[in-house]
């Protein structure tokens, strides 16, 4: 409404200037020259000039676009902003020629600017609606005309001024322009693809890649052109400081252009090496729905020119290639379960091959085809394999995972213990690797939690993610293993004698043989962890049921008694070989914080706490009175104590200070 | 041939229009356009934000589904979950790359298995249950966490709001 105000007054005022003119001098001449001399009527001429250059753009809009939609109004005025503020900047910089013609040729840069950012919009538009229709395409193709013709008419103008007068104003008219004719040309080949596409019976599935090289190649010459406009510039006059930002934007531009070709060649060349095309049984096997387009997947039928193929991941999921493609320039991971597929896929090649190689353990290389199996059914108390098609893991698996890496650290060599005080911090040394552990294990595997991790061939390359070893859990557990539990020392504890050779961190530089020789020795170790923490675990139920048993029997006791010769029971238990960790449960009650299970806790627990029954009376004492002992100062100890004793409470202490220093030196 | 992003889209709006989830309607505001939507979400029952009706636009990229859309609540809200200009702040709308907070795994965040279906049905669950760790709205979410009452109080009122648009 206002605009349409300002319209009609800004023409009655022209018309009066005019009539006035006319009426006083009564000569075209002679009142041409009277406007031009009244600074009155030149104001109203130029306003009357601006509203004309409106009313053309108006129309212009009307012809070309229709009606703008929402999102481009709002681009439109954003980008005009900017184009203003860094015509000001120039305004500055070329204020020797400062005039009417500047100002005029200024605002007719700002719209033809205009048109091509909505010639932009417009043609990304394509890919957005459903609806194209012819009108569309005439305005478009008629749009790129008219724009083209503007752009290169300027800088035919802006060249042949420059060579004849020299360097001036003209000079940044001519590059402002071929940086728009080369927006134009970016627009151009967009809509030619967007058409093609739009006109194919079938995806075109080499669209995005001929996007990428458009817009690499565009982005080139923007920059080229830039850096030579701000050379030129610097030469002649100084640093064109309303160039910087638009500059900069280009060159942001092509450095992601560049990132995304290289991105897209390396998804390319992945797809093609390392994973196979779904057959026929496997699309049967599924939905055969590919969860990126949720459009059905047909086998490859290499005559659909070169579509239609679908790509099977090691983790069994099946997508269009396509489709994957383009999600692998994003990341590297399967887009269903979010396995880290890149690496899993050439620790499958290698197991391919150790597959044909070894045939005795065929029933572990099933497993590691079947997908994440081996650690989960070694386990064997873990939640189900996620299935085909099931978005990621349950949250138990999760928990799961880090109890299971943060026993890995585990394999040290056992270290004997000093004598006397092996059973007492085992338990609270022992449970604080696994929780420790846990912790830093649980954010560390990145991308992929755990995923990684829990399938058999990918091993190796988790492995040099585990934090060092921490030394205060592995002499308290070793000394422990072999001093209780004899009988229950496996014969594949053997490995762990030597140090598990730790493999490189990316398996790209080996031959096949190499980490065919390497995964070898890398299972063994695995299933010797497995069962060493089997160990562990039905180390640490037997503590927690014994702990129950003291905690029944202390409350059932009401005030504990203090006993009268506690070092000699203390004797008596250790060489009852079965009910001591009934001592560490004692000292440290909080074996519920390691991760146990408690239905596997009763039944693994049944039979050591079924020994230690006759004797859980003593050792209701024993285990009682030391950390009523370690509560009180270390000095106003009796030195009647015994000399077993004393140096029990040294170790003790020893360890403590170990340990927390270790704690300290850890996180 | 229409391009990927758009026939999944539109793909979604039939599935969405076939078999609407409880609670929830989605479409596109113009058929000419699906790349911005308009969805109305019910507040869950037996929560704060019971029986209104708030009002949310999404914007699809053009890589839809590789990247996952924006969402902002046009209806005026008040959660530990979403920005003062109405940006929700849940995971599954991030893209895995960026994690702005730095306490989500890249589990829970956006990849192609989503839709729009599971990103309404999250915003939902996270009107059900604020996640008071992310501080989208911070004096949300301490209102949250001490403040039990005036919350609720505070969600009421906009649960009247909304129902008078
Ligand atoms: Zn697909
Ligand atoms: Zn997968």
């Amino acid at each position: 409404m206002r605009g349409i105000m300002l319209t009609a007054t800004s023409f009655a005022l022209t018309a009066a200037v005019l009539g006035n003119a006319y009426v006083q001098k009564k000569q075209f001449y002679p009142s041409v020259v009277y406007i031009t001399k009244s600074h009155p009527s030149l104001a109203v001429l130029y306003l009357q000039a601006f509203v004309l250059v409106i009313l053309m753009g108006k129309l212009f809009k009307k012809v070309f676009f229709g009606q703008l939609r929402a999102a481009e109004m709002e681009h439109l005025i954003e980008r005009s902003w900017y184009a203003v503020t860094e015509t000001c900047l120039a305004f500055t910089v070329f204020r020797d020629d400062f005039g009417p013609r500047f100002v005029a040729m200024f605002t007719l840069l700002l719209f033809v600017k205009c048109f091509h950012w909505l010639a932009e919009d417009r043609v990304d538009y394509m890919e957005r609606s459903p609806v194209i229709s012819w009108v569309f395409h005439m305005r478009v193709i008629t749009l790129l005309v008219v724009l083209a013709s503007f752009d290169l008419l300027f800088i035919n103008y802006a060249y042949h001024s420059t060579l004849t007068k020299g360097a001036s104003v003209q000079l940044v008219f001519g590059f402002e322009y071929a940086i728009l004719l080369t927006v134009l040309i970016n627009v151009f080949f967009k809509y030619v693809l967007h058409t093609i596409d739009l006109q194919s019976e079938n995806p075109w599935e080499n669209k995005a890649v001929y996007m990428l090289y458009t817009d690499l190649i565009m982005g080139f010459i923007k920059v080229f052109l830039y850096t030579a406009f701000v050379a030129i510039m610097i030469k002649i006059h100084t640093f064109p400081l309303f160039a910087t930002r638009p500059m900069y934007l280009a060159m942001r531009s092509f450095k992601k252009a560049v990132h995304d070709v290289i991105m897209s060649r390396r998804a390319i060349r992945n797809m093609n090496t390392l994973y196979p095309d779904a057959t026929a049984e496997d699309l049967a096997t599924t939905d055969s729905i590919c969860i990126i387009c949720r459009e059905d997947m047909v086998a490859g039928e290499p005559g659909a020119g070169g579509g239609g193929t679908c790509k099977k991941l090691p983790c069994n999921h099946i997508f269009h290639s396509s489709c994957l493609r383009s999600w692998f320039q994003r990341q590297q991971t399967c887009p269903t379960c979010r396995m880290d597929v890149l690496r899993l896929s050439v620790a499958a090649a290698s197991q391919r091959l150790r597959q044909q190689g070894q045939q005795q353990q065929g029933g572990v290389g099933q497993q590691g085809q079947a997908g994440p199996g081996l650690g989960q059914q070694g386990n064997g108390q873990v939640p189900p394999v996620p299935g085909q098609g099931m978005p990621p893991f349950p949250p138990n698996f999760q928990f799961w995972l880090p109890q299971f890496q943060g026993g890995v650290p585990f394999p040290q060599p056992p270290v004997p213990p000093p004598p006397s005080s092996a059973a007492q911090p085992g338990a609270s040394t022992a449970t604080s690797p696994t929780t420790t552990g846990a912790a830093s294990q649980g954010t560390s595997p990145g991308t992929s939690p755990g995923t990684s991790t829990a399938t058999p061939t990918s091993w190796g390359t988790s492995l040099p993610n585990f934090p060092p070893p921490p030394n205060m859990g592995a002499p308290g557990m070793g000394g422990m293993l072999p001093n209780m539990f004899p009988s229950m020392m496996p014969p594949f504890m053997m490995p762990f004698g030597m140090s598990p050779p730790m493999p490189p961190p990316n398996f790209s530089g080996l031959s096949d043989e190499e980490l065919h020789a390497m995964e070898g020795m890398e299972r063994q170790h695995v299933q010797a962890r497995i069962e060493c923490l089997k160990n562990i675990q039905s180390l640490l139920d037997a503590a927690v049921i014994q702990m129950q048993q003291y905690s029944t029997l202390i409350s059932g006791l009401g005030m504990p008694t203090v006993p009268v010769t506690p070092a000699s029971t203390h004797t008596t238990s250790a060489t009852s070989t079965v009910p001591t960790p009934t001592v560490q449960t004692g000292e440290s009650p909080a074996p519920p914080s390691s991760p146990i299970n408690p239905e596997t806790l009763t039944s693994t627990a049944a039979q050591p706490s079924e020994s230690s029954n006759d004797l859980s009376d003593l050792e209701g004492a024993v285990g009682f009175t030391s950390p009523a002992k370690e509560t009180k100062d270390d000095a106003a100890e009796p030195a009647a104590e015994s000399p077993e004793e004393q140096e029990r409470n040294e170790v003790r202490r020893r360890r403590l200070q170990r340990l927390s220093s270790s704690e300290t030196s850890t996180s | 041939m229409a391009g990927s992003a758009l026939k999944r889209l539109m793909a979604e709006y039939k599935q969405l229009t076939v078999n609407p989830p409880e609670g929830i309607i989605a479409g596109p505001v113009n058929e000419e356009n699906f790349f911005e939507w308009e969805a109305l979400i019910t507040g869950p029952e037996g929560t704060c934000f019971e029986g209104g009706v708030f009002q949310t636009e999404l914007k699809f990229p053009t890589d839809y589904p590789l990247n996952p859309p924006k969402m902002r609540f046009k209806t005026e809200m008040f959660h530990p979950n979403i920005y003062a200009d109405g940006r929700v702040c849940i995971s599954i709308l991030h893209a895995p790359g960026d994690d702005p907070m730095g306490y989500e795994s890249s589990a829970e965040r956006w990849s192609p298995v989503q839709s729009v279906e599971k990103i309404l049905l999250s915003v939902i669950s996270m009107l059900a249950e604020p996640n008071d760790e992310s501080g989208a709205n911070v004096d949300a979410s301490k209102m949250w966490r001490d403040d039990r009452e005036k919350f609720y109080r505070i969600a009421g009122e906009l649960v009247r709001k909304s129902l008078s648009l």
